[in-house]
């Protein structure tokens, strides 16, 4: 196993940094919502101890990532190719617009523009496939979890 | 006797054709999930919550439980034809049945892996109708104090077990654990961590955090890597020769053993059971060169113990209600979903349903090897679908499922926001199974502290004066200190 390269220790240290601040801020928290109480551990007992020990434990992991030892195990610690990074960043950003368009848009023309765009981002060219693909996706998914399955899905401008 | 007449009623109602049927789905789907690349276990269980969300709870178990077994099967024939594990217990599988398939065997490997999963299932399966519930009746015996050390040790045991390093597997898990604190306080009612939003009084749904650390993670990390070939191979005999059958006989009874005794102790996960039959074979052969070279011992005796892993693994589950892989805490967030939370009361409350489901791995393993000796070709053409159009499926079905739940738009910007966390965690090769199984055991293991304390007018005292809760501490502490000083075996370390 190759040793994690200085771009990943900063990611790593970043994380981490991230981590141990969050957990001293639920500490800080569930230090408000009372510890004890009358009939004995508060609200804030067991969130409270769990933001002490994850903070002792990133602070932990933050001193040995400075010594030079990796925190994880190294078996998918590599980081993609540029190529990579751009295929999988083109799907998260098809799910974002899915999340910010499913309401107004409705199920089924969010999913086929979702699908459309996504497929066409990722390389498909031959239109026919591409709208076959995104038609058969949206619309037989509603069919099966609407109809079928009596999911109530959002519905867009009319009734689509 | 009690467990002969439960398990006869429970025969009848998974031989009930809408239960049969559930069954059969989920086997097709399970096994289509594990031939997928890009999928695992974890995760097709995951996305295909939603198909069950309007089935009663029986069926919706039984479907869930014949895709989590199901799918252990269907890894099995990327690591022989492309030398890809369709998940981690499948690796290796990889190391005979690939070259199995190169020498034009693959047809064999398949179908030995295919009968050693139904012998380890089916076998597994018996013991655990056994086992279970004498557990769960003593289970019933147990108070807060001792919950509470139980559920301490299955999280204790899965950070021991989950990575090389012990202080990012106790990280997760504390992280899971602070996770599920977020909404109404368990005990007085109160809300926490919700800062006066509405959505979070519920607390995070573990169905759209698993879709994403599990669903979304998983495409991600897939997407970013090259395609790999498949090997076209002669399917056509699948069953072994005389000479193999000979070969394969010891190696899948040894495995079935194997298998069940690692599955009944939480945390170990799948791919030590697999790696234990594998060398435990290699060390008895008396032509232990021929291993990694097309041995079919290297596939009848990993893959043999994964599926008696996968059944034995049901037995902390059903009875103490702690899930030993991430497939299984996914498993049991299906079951939360449903209503209904596994257990030693389980056996009390549900018999129907417990033995329903149970007789349903008998009839699951039936149907899987009915669908995978002769469909074994169709599985091997499904290897060809572009992963671009795999892709996009997965990440349709992980936007319904997680909306269609609550009816949620905030579900799903929860998921994404799990999927972006559990890459970069697995980016940073920090382990998911210790998070998600803090998250899941989180309210409960907090309830069972709380109630101890309140019973002993906060005295601490009182989980060192019970005998099998200080037992359980113990054993807890003796996890931890083992695996700080590094004195589990390196194959249940890198499980």
């Amino acid at each position: 196993m190759s040793p994690p390269s200085a771009s990943h220790r900063a990611v790593e240290r970043a994380v981490l940094a991230c981590l141990g601040a969050i957990f001293v801020a639920a500490a800080a928290v569930a230090y408000g919502y009372s510890l004890k109480d009358d009939l004995g551990p508060g609200s804030g007992f067991f969130p409270f101890w769990l933001g002490v020990v994850g903070a002792a434990l990133s602070l932990f992991l933050l001193a040995q990532s400075w010594r030079g030892r990796s925190i994880g195990d190294g078996a998918e610690g590599s980081w993609p190719d540029r190529a990579g990074a751009l295929r999988s960043a083109v799907l998260l950003g098809g799910l974002v617009l899915s999340a910010l368009l499913l309401a107004p848009a409705g199920f089924r023309l969010t999913t086929f523009v979702v699908t459309a765009g996504l497929l066409a981002a990722l390389g498909v060219r031959r239109p026919l496939v591409l709208l076959g693909f995104a038609l058969v996706a949206s619309a037989g998914l509603f069919h099966v979890f609407y109809y079928w399955l009596r999911v109530p899905l959002p519905l867009g401008p009319f009734g689509l | 006797m009690d467990t002969l007449t439960h398990l006869a009623s429970g025969f009848a109602a998974a031989l009930s054709p809408a239960y049969l049927a559930y069954a059969f789905a989920g086997c097709v789907l399970g096994t289509l999930i594990g031939v997928l690349p890009g999928l695992g276990p974890s995760a097709g269980t995951a996305i295909l919550i939603p198909l069950t969300f309007k089935l009663d709870p029986t069926g919706a178990i039984i479907m869930l439980a014949a895709i989590y077994y199901g799918a252990m099967y269907g890894g099995t024939i990327t690591s022989v034809l492309i030398n890809v594990p369709g998940e981690a217990a499948s690796v290796v599988t990889c190391f005979d049945g690939h070259q199995m398939a190169k020498q034009g065997r693959g047809g064999t490997a398949l179908g030995i892996a295919a009968i050693g999963s139904f012998i380890g299932g089916v076998v597994a399966t018996a013991a655990l109708a056994l086992i279970a519930p004498p557990l769960a009746k003593l289970a019933l015996k147990f108070g807060p104090p001792e919950f509470f050390a139980l559920m301490l040790l299955g999280l204790c045991l899965v950070s021991g077990l989950a990575g090389r390093s012990l202080a990012a597997a106790l990280l997760m898990t504390v992280l899971g654990l602070l996770v599920s604190m977020i909404g109404i306080d368990p005990v007085r009612g109160a809300p926490r961590f919700a800062f006066g939003i509405a959505d979070l009084y519920d607390g995070l749904g573990i169905v759209p955090v698993v879709m994403g650390l599990f669903g979304v993670s998983e495409i991600l990390i897939t997407a970013e890597q090259a395609a790999r070939e498949v090997i076209r191979t002669r399917l056509a005999h699948l069953l072994p020769s005389r000479d193999e059958w000979r070969r394969s006989w010891g190696a899948i009874w040894r495995g079935t053993g194997i298998g069940f005794g690692l599955g009944l102790i939480p945390g170990i996960g799948a791919i030590v059971p697999t790696f234990m039959a594998y060398i435990a074979e290699k060390r008895l052969s008396k032509t232990p060169e021929r291993f990694g070279h097309g041995a079919i011992e290297g596939v009848a005796a990993p893959e043999t113990a994964n599926n008696a892993y996968a059944n034995a693994a049901m037995v902390p589950f059903l009875t103490l209600g702690i899930p030993s892989s991430p497939t299984i805490a996914v498993l049991m967030g299906a079951f939360i979903v449903n209503g209904i939370t596994p257990g030693p009361f389980l056996f009390q409350e549900r018999p129907d349903l417990v033995w329903a489901v149970i007789a349903s791995f008998f009839v699951g393993n039936v149907i899987l090897l009915v669908l995978n000796l002769p469909l074994v070709g169709l599985w091997a053409k499904i290897l060809h679908v572009p992963f671009k159009y795999l892709a996009v499926g997965v990440l349709l079905f992980c936007l319904l499922g997680a909306y269609s739940l609550q009816q949620s738009v905030f579900d799903v910007w929860v998921m994404i926001g799990a999927g972006v966390v559990g890459y970069g965690l697995r980016r940073l090769d920090l382990p998911l199974a210790p998070l998600i199984l803090g998250l899941i055991l989180g309210p409960a293991i907090e309830k069972s502290l709380r109630t101890s304390l309140e019973m002993s007018a906060g005295d601490y005292g009182i989980f060192f004066t019970r005998p099998l809760c200080l037992g359980l501490l113990l054993v807890s502490a003796a996890v931890l200190a083992a695996a700080a000083l590094k004195l589990a075996p390196k194959q249940l370390r890198a499980a």
